[in-house]
């Protein structure tokens, strides 16, 4: 198991962002991650990337604990993550964000700019473009490449795919396929049932905190409790008349 | 010329050894001690403000509380000769090393904040170190310390004129900026525009943010130091307001901004400007004039945080294309 999540829960005071949640993913697999809008996805991210730290539960990356970990130390481990909001480093260049990432495994100069330019190359981008000139889609790509340099061995995309036209999201789920040929694992939120459906093989839903439903993405849009959660009550009344 | 401007690269490299040059053979030309004054003024200012750089540009991390550093390398060699009797130069190393320790007591608590939370906690404890000093009587009190009238040997770095001043000032500033020249293009340099850009994200990517902070803030804190080392022999003499009062923070931070916060060469443009203007604004002015340095600096604040908040270097980025294709066309 190269990541397990145990009983995870997060609270911000009263609120129960993350209410016990379970997750296990394998080497090599990609899982995706679905719910409604405030379901607790991101928090439940956060946690596993470092950025939060959770209130119970414990988090096992490769065997060893990491539930307060720091987020550096997520990266060292192996753990890589983009942001719901791109945050790209705007005053450099395509070439310099994304070699601050290859500086991780490549600490001089030369060979983190090697390593980038390869890394730039494969994600289609412009090396010598200012990041700040980038639009949100070609951001979210920079976002990628940026952690894709950093060489993890997970990848946790939240809703890197959100906000493309048709043609660009064709290209992006073809680079995440190509990462993932690379041998990286990957963990994925998003919204678009066609990203989830094109390249998951196994689905976990969140509502409320908590995995209300999990398995292949057929199954899981079938059942019964996961169109409760997106569609409310009448929604599954009004099926079964 | 417009094959210069076509290539920014070498146009750079050029108008930094006519710089150099200039800054070599200025006192030479002038050799009235009133413009060697000004140019001993101006390195001084060109050094704190690259040092301060390196923190509060590079590392985006805005320290309004430099002073603390420059006071503390301005007040050990005075000290050491007051005290002992002992070569004021003796002292520079000290004021080095106890700069250092007292960024990273800073620094640990501090940089949990973060942007103006960091500005007003430097501001806070530079106030409180200036008033503290003022009324401990070993160092001076709020009279202050001065240093050797006459000098015993080189090393009390006591000279009659300016000129020998003016040489190692630009020795040291020679220095910072080579140190700056070389990090900014190592991991380091990357890691710390990582970290002004966003600290979030840099830690995502395995950056440890607290630890290059801190190195930041001591390698500044070092060349600030020895800065104000510098300012402390030159002048003979130390008071708690010339060597920890806001306005020699405050100046670091504006020469640095009008330059270009982040560049390797901003301060010392925002210096090459703003002292000469200081000097004149003295001289026109008289008694006043102090005062009107102040007007001066907040109307500097206004226009740069209005209009140019990348300084003069960003400004000269966008506009070098425009003159640049101008020069094509003619």
């Amino acid at each position: 198991m190269l990541l397990e999540a145990r009983n995870v829960a997060k609270a911000f005071g009263d609120f129960r962002a993350v209410a016990g949640a379970d997750l296990a993913v394998e080497q090599g697999e990609i899982v995706g991650l679905i719910g409604p809008n405030g379901a607790g996805k991101s928090t439940f991210f956060n946690c596993l990337a470092g950025d939060t730290l959770p209130t119970t539960g414990r988090i096992l990356f490769d065997g060893a604990d990491l539930t307060h970990a720091s987020p550096e130390a997520h990266a060292r481990a192996g753990i890589g993550r983009t942001f719901q909001v791109p945050t790209t480093f705007d005053d450099m260049s395509v070439l310099a964000n994304v070699m601050v990432g290859a500086f991780l495994r490549h600490p001089h100069r030369n060979d983190a700019r090697e390593h980038a330019r390869r890394i730039v190359e494969l994600t289609g981008l412009r090396a010598d473009q200012p990041a700040r000139s980038l639009g949100t889609p070609g951001r979210k790509r920079l976002e990628i490449a940026r952690v894709l340099a950093s060489g993890p061995r997970l990848l946790l995309l939240d809703e890197s795919l959100a906000g493309l036209t048709p043609g660009e999201l064709q290209e992006a789920i073809a680079l995440v396929r190509r990462i993932h040929q690379m041998g990286v694992t990957i963990v994925i939120v998003e919204h678009i049932m066609e990203v989830i459906m094109t390249l998951t093989r196994r689905v976990l839903v969140f509502n409320q905190g908590r995995v209300i439903a999990s398995g292949s993405p057929e199954q899981v849009v079938r059942d019964e409790a996961v169109i409760e959660a997106y569609l409310g009550r009448g929604a599954r009344r009004q099926r079964s008349e | 010329m417009r094959k210069l401007l076509a290539q920014p690269a070498s146009a750079q490299r050029l108008s930094v050894c006519l710089l150099a040059v200039a800054l070599v053979l200025y006192p030479l030309v002038f050799s009235d001690a009133f413009y060697r004054d000004v140019g001993v003024t101006f390195l001084l200012a060109a050094i704190s403000a690259s040092a301060w750089n390196i923190v509060g540009g590079y590392a985006g991390q805005v320290s309004v509380g430099h002073s603390m550093f420059f006071g503390l390398g301005a007040y050990v060699p005075l000290l050491f000769y007051t005290l002992w009797g002992w070569p004021t130069v003796a002292g520079i190393p000290v004021g080095i090393l106890l700069s250092v320790g007292l960024a990273v007591i800073i620094g640990l608590p501090t940089f949990r904040l973060s942007g103006h939370y960091f500005s007003m906690a430097t501001i806070a404890v530079a106030e409180l170190i200036r008033i503290f000093v003022g009324t401990w009587p070993l160092v001076g009190g709020a009279i202050g310390l001065q240093g050797p009238a006459m000098a015993r040997g080189w090393w009390d770095l006591t000279f009659r004129g300016d000129l020998p001043y003016y040489y190692i000032f630009l020795a040291v500033l020679a220095l910072v900026l080579a140190t700056t020249f070389m990090l900014e293009r190592r991991r380091f340099g990357y890691y710390l525009r990582a970290i002004k850009s966003s600290a979030r994200a840099a830690r995502s990517l395995g950056v440890p943010v607290r630890r290059v902070k801190l190195q930041a803030l001591a390698l500044s804190a070092a060349f600030t130091s020895a800065a104000g080392s510098l300012y402390g022999v030159k002048t003979g003499f130390i008071d708690p307001d010339s060597g920890f009062g806001i306005l020699v923070s405050v100046q670091m931070v504006i020469f640095a901004a009008l330059g270009g916060a982040g560049t390797l060469f901003g301060p010392l443009v925002g210096a090459l400007i703003l002292v000469p203007l200081q000097t004149a604004a003295n001289t026109w002015f008289g008694g006043g004039g102090s005062g009107a340095t102040f007007v001066i600096y907040g109307g500097i604040i206004v226009l740069i945080a209005r209009f140019e908040p990348g300084g003069l270097f960003d400004l000269w980025r966008r506009l070098a294309p425009l003159l640049r294709r101008r020069a094509h066309a003619a």
